[in-house]
């Protein structure tokens, strides 16, 4: 301790200068490893505006000449824009229907106790951590059952089933954290049950939703195994995901091709991440503290 | 084995696709259409939709031009999957299980077509081709089989493709090859010859090329490499079913560690030694492998006949010729054996809960025609013959599918069908199950170097066929069927000539 | 009368259950006893012959090499991802979490970017960037004099499987980051001060001022961390199915070709993937429970410390 007093002098004096150069040399090598990180997007792009015979010719990241023909050729050909529909469809109707059930029962759940509550919470938590890879085939089972394991109903309703589990959880803790005192105060006011979860507790839970929409996106977004297994018997319901793989599969020809579609496929997630990042880091922070 | 298939079509197969080339072009409308799309057999219903799955590849490059006339014809939807093997092999037994299997499908490879009619999956066209008994006629002998694509005499499977070509022929840029100082064309490459090619090719490139490529990923292109160089070299393996593919039809035995499959794997091997493989080539699958050719990146390839007109569409100015795949150093060179019958993969069938039995008749009936063959054979070219000869000899193909083609007659035999002689074996073939680390996975384990020891492998590798096999006949028999090993054996097979009906 | 007195008591509680309850129905509790149920059958799940063999798959199951294989290889993916991922990422959260960084949202959002591209793109990217023939990668490490022989990451076994774990941390390297930045948010910034008195800075700070308050976060981060890292499916499977020779076969891979054997001869053997997938969600719920007690025990060990 004595020693940091004596050094206090000092360390004043260079408060004024050092932390700026700190600050300056932390960001340059930031910046640097970012570059390095970002760099196979920035070879896929550029990659997307070469032409085929270029892309073998020429290592550098600058296309000769500007090959926008390969984005028409990956949206029209390739289907890019039928599967970017699809996709666009089951990602919003599954985080339409998990953040509504999710809130929903991670609210009964979070803030009542009620018989069975404790074995459906437990229920919850411990199939978290089941993985898809072996439960993908009682769900074709009871899609097909249902007439449903060729169309997009069933491919958003499998998606938005399957990662529902943690949502719960995390909407459970969060509610649970939230005062007393809410429920109390509008029932006295003679409120309904709900009309509480409408107006009250639902918009004091937003960094949960967003962050509960932000996590749908990204797995309806990433999902490959259900809708691959889904769209088997229909190509045409392909997801960007699937549809991607398969021109892997039957035109690995057209790299570049490939490259557009692959850039495509990522631009609007992209976006909306940079829209809303600063709800998704304060909803985690609300939801982990939980 | 999984091919490719391309959505774009170059522009020389579209002008050749268009009835009979740029001539044509100007009477396209109805008067084009006319001309490619006979009128219907059966009365069509208007506004139906129509599905079809098969491997594609050069084969969607025709059913792509015909579907789009064909519908716009008869005022119907056609909507046409062409898919890679792997995915027939799901959307197929998942589209029957719950009923939304495309109208005509082809069953996938792991599911013979007995199989599939004793599960029910697929009904017979017969009524829905009038006459077809005289349609049937104009089919080569041994195009339809009891057994095969006949059952309890209905007619269940369409085999309008031959079955006389492989997969593993030489194809190869002139250029490289012509500096390493060989010339395959003028005689085929020996064992040796062709990894020495290999080697200097790879020497001359200095990392802008390499000797050999192959879709190494894909378990089938090793399996079948193998094979087949082994069979050149004299390992007289049997037919083409996953049953007999490596058993020797004379003897009913596993050939896996004979001399020549030894030596075929060990040639492989030495070649990856040497350096001559392209690098990368265990994590590329056949599409890739194959687009690497024109792009210059790599001189050999052993490949099919499909690659042909694939190349020549897209890459006209690719310089590449195609030859026998190697054979022996020394002795005589062994034949090839096919089974008798249509090219199996492409054997295309009705699902039985179609609704479109017209259509498909309709459709069937056009591709067992020699206008429809010949249609056919214009834009598949070598790549899938038809079946009927005639159609191959009147077609307008280009001088390499020509080249292979003869390649093919002088180096293909029919040989013995354990099927057609005894039914039953059907049985066996649907409760076959091979070995986890079946053939072809294990001889890209010892390509891979991840096993080592060959002959050892190999040996293990044959007792575990033959104990999956005893377990296969076992169960057959304790379904009822009526099954010996002995079935499998044809003392009186030469696996030089065709294996005749009257040899039975 | 007890039952429905009770029912009409939480009515409303029940009603709002039922949404999520049937949901959770078909798509999670369902397929877990459909798993458990064909586990037990010898069934290629393609047609109607299901013959009932009890526990006869998972004494298959554990005497099959192959299938030992893959569950090493799902764990050794585990301890190959999840520490690097999760150290890495602390380090850059500490870095970025610093107020006076202006570009502090550009990099994260930068670093954020494999995390919301589709595994099927990355797993084509990367399969370019490390090829060993003109592949950028390659081409690096040959310039600088590193290597003399392009190495073939994807295609030997020595290789792939860092290969896959590498490009599995920079995938989701990005999620944890945010989980950390979200964990960082709660240390109050007196604590900061306090710590620039003490002079304690760098690994130190992070060490013994910084981690004992984040640590509840820590073990759910961790717990996150582990089960994702089990469900590399999709990255694997676009990048090298499995292969060279089972060399990157992981469980769920293992589960997926058993499930759906697609080569010549193999004949797909549904009841014997269930018992794979069930002996794995076992093994899975297994860490789960442990891990969850690890993150009671943790949470009451900060609580204690809070009221000391």
């Amino acid at each position: 301790m004595s020693d940091a007093a004596l050094d206090l002098p000092r360390q004043k004096r260079l408060t004024g200068r050092r932390p700026d150069a700190r600050i300056f040399v932390t960001s340059v090598l930031l910046a640097a490893f970012c570059v390095v990180w970002i760099y196979p997007f920035v070879w896929m792009i550029s990659t997307s505006l070469k032409s085929n015979a270029e892309m073998f010719g020429n290592p550098g990241l600058i296309p000769q000449s500007f090959a926008w023909e390969n984005y028409s050729r990956a949206w029209v050909e390739a289907n890019m824009g039928r599967y970017f529909l699809n996709t666009l469809i089951v990602t919003v109707g599954s985080v339409v229907i998990v953040t509504f059930c999710t809130a929903l029962t991670g609210y009964v759940l979070g803030r009542y106790r009620f018989p069975g509550r404790n074995a459906i919470l437990l229920a919850f938590v411990c199939t978290v951590f089941i993985p898809q890879g072996f439960t993908i085939i009682p769900v074709f089972e009871l899609l097909s059952a249902l007439g449903l394991s060729t169309n997009l109903l069933g491919l958003t309703l499998a998606t938005s089933g399957h990662a529902m589990v943690v949502f719960v959880v995390l909407f459970a803790g969060y509610f649970s954290q939230l005062p007393k005192e809410l429920e109390e105060a509008a029932q006295v006011e003679g409120v309904t049950f709900l009309q509480i979860f409408w107006y009250i507790m639902l918009p004091l839970a937003r960094p949960m939703v967003v962050t509960v929409v932000i996590m749908q996106v990204l797995h309806a977004w990433n999902d490959f195994l259900l809708p691959l297994v889904i769209t088997l018997a229909n190509p045409a319901i392909r997801t960007l995901s699937v549809g991607i793989y398969a021109f892997k599969g039957e035109q690995f020809i057209d790299w570049t091709g490939m490259a557009a579609a692959a850039t495509i496929s990522i631009v609007p997630v992209v976006v909306l991440f940079i829209a809303l990042q600063r709800y998704f880091i304060n909803g985690l922070a609300g939801a982990v503290k939980g | 084995m999984r091919k490719v298939t391309r959505a774009r079509l170059g522009r020389r197969e579209f002008l050749m696709g268009s009835a009979a080339g740029a001539a044509m072009l100007s009477l396209k409308g109805t008067a084009g259409l006319a001309q490619t799309v006979q009128p219907p057999i059966n009365s069509i219903p208007k506004g139906a939709t129509f599905r079809w799955v098969d491997s594609g590849d050069q084969k969607a490059v025709f059913f792509k031009k015909f579907f789009a006339d064909y519908a716009a014809d008869r005022g119907i939807e056609v909507i046409y999957d062409p898919l890679p093997w792997n995915e027939i092999a799901k959307v197929v037994p998942l589209g029957v299980r719950n009923g939304t299997a495309h109208d005509v499908f082809v069953t996938p490879r792991n599911v013979s077509l007995a199989d599939a009619v004793a599960q029910g999956w697929v009904q017979p066209y017969d009524e829905f081709i009038p006459n077809i008994e005289e349609w049937k006629a104009n089919f080569p002998a041994g195009a339809f089989l009891p057994g095969i694509n006949e059952f309890e005499g209905k007619t269940y499977g369409l085999p309008f493709t031959s079955n006389k070509r492989y997969g593993t022929h030489l194809l190869y840029n002139k250029q490289y090859v012509a500096d390493a100082g060989f010339d395959p064309e003028a005689k085929p490459l020996t064992q040796s010859e062709f990894r020495e090619a290999a080697r200097k090719i790879t020497e001359a490139g200095q990392g802008r090329y390499f000797g050999f490529i192959l879709g190494g990923s894909q378990l089938n292109r090793w399996a079948q490499s193998v094979r087949n160089l082994a069979r050149m070299a004299g390992a007289s393996a049997g037919g083409d079913s996953v049953l007999d593919a490596d058993i020797d039809l004379r003897t009913g035995e596993y050939v896996f560690d004979s001399d020549a499959y030894i030596a075929a794997i060990e040639l492989l091997i030495a070649m990856r030694d040497d350096g001559s493989f392209f690098p990368g080539l265990m994590n590329l699958n056949a599409p890739q492998a194959r687009a690497y050719m024109p792009q210059g990146a790599a001189g050999m390839i052993l490949q099919g006949p499909w690659n042909i007109p694939s190349w020549e569409g897209q890459n006209p100015d690719f310089d590449f010729g195609v030859s026998s795949g190697p054979v022996p150093d020394s002795g005589p060179v062994g034949k090839l054996t096919i089974s008798q019958g249509g090219a199996a993969p492409n054997t295309i069938s009705l699902f039985s809960g179609s609704e479109n039995g017209a259509i498909a008749g309709d459709i069937f009936h056009y591709l067992g025609t020699l206008e429809g063959q010949t249609a056919w054979a214009n834009i598949v070219g070598a790549g899938d013959p038809p079946i009927m000869p005639e159609a191959v000899a009147q077609a307008d193909m280009s001088p390499r599918s020509k080249q292979i083609l003869e390649l093919f007659n002088d180096q293909i035999r029919v040989g013995p069908n354990p099927i057609v002689r005894n039914g039953d074996l059907a049985k066996v073939i649907g409760t076959f199950v091979a070995p986890d680390v079946n053939f072809a996975r294990t001889v890209q384990g010892l390509v891979a170097g991840e096993l080592t020891d060959v002959p050892g492998e190999m040996k293990k590798l044959s007792d575990n066929y033959n104990a999956s096999l005893d377990a296969a006949f076992a169960a057959a028999t304790a379904e009822g069927a009526k099954v010996d090993r002995a079935d499998l054996v044809f003392t009186n097979w030469n696996p030089d000539v065709d294996f005749a009906a009257s040899d039975y | 009368m007890q039952l429905s007195q009770t029912l009409y008591r939480y009515r409303y509680q029940y009603l709002m259950l039922v949404p999520g309850l049937i949901l959770a129905g078909m798509f999670v509790f369902y397929p877990i006893f459909a798993a458990v149920y064909y586990a037990m059958h010898d069934w290629s799940g393609f047609n109607a012959d299901m013959v009932f063999v009890g526990l006869g798959n998972f004494a298959t199951l554990f005497s099959d090499p192959i299938f030992w294989d893959a569950f090493g290889r799902s764990l050794l993916f585990l301890v190959g991802t999840v520490p690097a991922q999760l150290v890495l990422s602390l380090i850059l959260a500490v870095i970025l979490n610093n107020q006076l960084l202006k570009l502090s949202t550009t990099f994260r959002t930068m670093i954020f970017l494999p995390v919301v591209t589709p595994v099927a793109v990355i797993g084509i990217i990367w399969t370019f960037l490390l090829s060993p023939f003109n592949g950028p990668i390659n081409g690096l490490l040959l310039n600088i004099g590193l290597i003399t022989r392009p190495i073939d990451f994807l295609g030997s076994s020595d290789t792939v499987m860092p290969s896959v774990i590498g490009v599995y941390v920079w995938k989701w390297l990005g999620i944890t980051l945010i989980y950390w930045l979200a964990a960082l948010q709660t240390v109050p910034s007196d604590v900061y001060d306090a710590a620039k008195l003490d002079n304690c800075k760098g690994g130190r700070l992070i060490w013994h001022v910084i981690l004992p308050i984040i640590l509840p976060f820590a073990v759910a981060i961790l717990l996150i961390s582990s089960v994702a890292a089990l469900n590399v499916f999709p990255l694997i499977m676009s990048m090298t199915n499995g292969g060279p020779f089972f060399g990157s076969e992981v469980m769920e891979i293992f589960i997926y070709r058993t499930a759906f054997a697609t080569e010549d001869g193999s004949i797909p053997r549904l009841g014997y993937a269930a018992a794979a997938g069930v002996f794995f969600g076992v093994i899975m719920l297994a860490l789960t429970i442990l891990q969850s007690l690890a993150t009671r025990r943790a949470r009451r060990s900060t609580q204690e410390a809070g009221h000391e």
